[in-house]
């Protein structure tokens, strides 16, 4: 009975329901982070083809590299005429890379790159610029939807609750999530101090993409990738995603330039029914259901991609939406207002 | 009590300072600074002319690597120290070909590009004990016959003679030293400041 008029309230207040497409934009993440962890495996390999066409050794290629030689000739062969040029137009990582001849590079990088060298190059510094206009209005996308070290570490989080499932202990502590403003103030120090830029060994998507290029054309993982196990490592054993909420200095970079971002989600209250499932999906450790996201949100959409009830949304606005209570379709919220719900109804038919 | 809070504010935030520095003290446990060896580690041509300013404007992405044609391009990695990610040539393994495109490519001012003929990555010395048409007139000239500045790097003292005499124009590309087919390489690229005799070590 209580249910039937509260359903009934529910429709004549009009709730906003979710566009539907939000609910798969989660596997549309998924497709973008496939997509560009498979371009950095991709992109090596083509650079070893173009290698041997420059070099005309395919007699000489021993029977493995023939195979990536005849491999990559298929791949490439439908887009290009000339591949020791034309194959030129999609290089490098997400570190820096030109794409199509626009050149795209990490903010922190060029942060980093200013701070170390102390003078403005312009042409590199106007690299970032489409970057942090695209932060600035989506928040911290670039870690939900591009960062290559992201597929790495949701991959492990999957590990981290299969581990859990089989009874492992996996650690889940919680530190503060400014610490990562230290880092990237300390890594701006170093960067001072010693002349180099800092980040680039540190931060993990810049090592993901060159150990990868290291290991498929050079011949050889370098020290970035023990540094990358032993963030994996952190994940597992000590706090789910740690290196991205407490560590990441791309992230705290982020953070910082998206906290006014325009496209935020939220919680439609009206449909909530307090399942708290999104704040357990939450890789950042949110707390959607009393919402709170804040500038740590990348707009990930997992927690829109898992409401059952679809009372996650997009929506524009420079701020988060302070805490609306308990949702309406939960067991709390309709015990608050069951001595009113007669007045709500009457309400309502006005 | 106000002392104890003091103390406690100081551990709190000495402790945070270490958990921020925790990463970069890691990566430098990794890659250790090594003395290297200034003939296997040129710096890409189009490369600022002061190492430190060269290690603080390149930033590590890789990109000349991934655009150079003969693959000669190699990253500092465990030997790297400060200098870990920034790119070198070891023209002993494989030497440029000064094709220019990694200046082209680099988003910094790391490489910048330039001529050809005005790059300066050293310059190439002969060691005239051990190079094949020095020592008994034999028949070589294979450092000669691949440079890709022809005769205003190398050349012959004689028409007629195979001994090789680096000239003014060499930029140290380091394709002779690639070719050279003398075992202990008597033909090696050293820094133009170095002057034009060599002192011969075997590797």
């Amino acid at each position: 009975m209580n249910k039937s008029v509260s359903n009934k309230a529910g429709i004549k207040k009009a709730v906003p329901k979710p566009f539907f497409l939000w609910k798969h934009f989660n596997k549309l993440r998924w497709l973008s982070l496939t997509i560009v962890f498979a371009m950095l495996v991709l992109i090596p390999f083509l650079h070893v083809y173009q290698t041997y066409v420059s070099a005309h050794t395919y007699d000489l290629l021993s029977a493995s590299e023939k195979q990536i030689y005849n491999t990559m000739e298929w791949l490439s062969s439908p887009f290009v005429d000339d591949p020791e040029d034309q194959l030129d137009v999609l290089k490098g990582n997400t570190w820096s890379g030109t794409f199509g001849g626009v050149q795209l590079s990490d903010p922190l990088a060029v942060l980093g790159q200013l701070v170390s060298s102390q003078a403005f190059y312009w042409p590199f510094i106007l690299t970032a610029v489409i970057p942090v206009i695209l932060t600035v209005f989506f928040g911290r996308f670039y870690c939900g939807w591009i960062c290559p070290a992201t597929f790495l570490y949701e991959l492990n989080s999957n590990l981290a609750v299969l581990l859990r499932k089989s009874g492992l202990h996996t650690g889940n502590k919680r530190f503060d999530h400014r610490l990562k403003y230290v880092v990237l103030a300390i890594g701006l120090a170093v960067a001072v101090i010693t002349g180099s830029v800092a980040f680039a060994a540190i931060y993990p998507p810049a090592v993901i993409g060159r150990e990868i290029y290291y290991a498929i054309a050079l011949g050889g993982f370098g020290s970035g990738v023990v540094f990358f196990l032993l963030t994996l490592l952190f994940d597992l054993l000590v706090a789910r995603r740690g290196f991205c909420r407490y560590l990441c200095p791309g992230g705290a970079l982020y953070s910082l330039l998206g906290r006014f971002r325009l496209l935020r989600i939220k919680r439609i209250v009206e449909s909530c029914n307090d399942c708290a499932k999104c704040t357990a999906v939450c890789e950042f450790g949110l707390d959607p259901l009393h919402d709170e996201f804040g500038q740590e949100c990348n707009n990930c959409t997992a927690c829109i991609a898992v409401c059952p009830t679809d009372a996650m949304t997009f929506y524009f606005s420079p701020q988060d939406i302070a805490n609306q209570g308990a949702g309406h379709l939960g067991r709390k919220y309709k015990q608050k207002n069951s001595l009113f719900s007669q007045e709500n109804k009457m309400a309502g038919e006005e | 009590m106000r002392r104890r809070n003091f103390l406690q504010w100081l551990v709190y935030s000495t402790s945070v300072v270490a958990a921020g520095a925790l990463p970069f003290a890691i990566n430098h446990l990794l890659a250790p600074a090594e003395r290297l060896l200034a003939r296997r580690h040129l710096r890409p041509p189009g490369a600022l002319k002061d190492d430190a300013e060269f290690i603080s404007a390149c930033i590590g992405c890789g990109l000349c690597g991934e655009v150079c044609p003969p693959r000669c391009i190699l990253f500092h990695q465990r030997d790297g120290g400060a200098q870990v990610n920034t790119p070198y040539i070891n023209p002993e393994e494989k030497a440029c070909t000064l094709c220019g495109k990694c200046t082209e490519v680099c988003p910094t001012d790391a490489l910048m590009p330039v001529e050809r003929e005005k790059v300066d990555m050293g310059v190439a010395q002969i060691d005239r004990s051990a190079c094949y048409p020095w020592v008994d007139r034999s028949i070589c000239g294979a450092c000669v016959s691949i440079c890709p500045l022809g005769e205003q790097a190398i050349n012959f003292k004689q028409w007629n003679q195979y001994q090789p005499v680096i000239q003014d124009g060499c930029v140290g590309c380091g394709l002779c030293v690639e070719v050279c087919p003398h075992p202990s390489l008597p033909i090696r690229i050293v820094e133009r400041s170095q002057g034009s005799v060599m002192r011969h070590t075997v590797s």
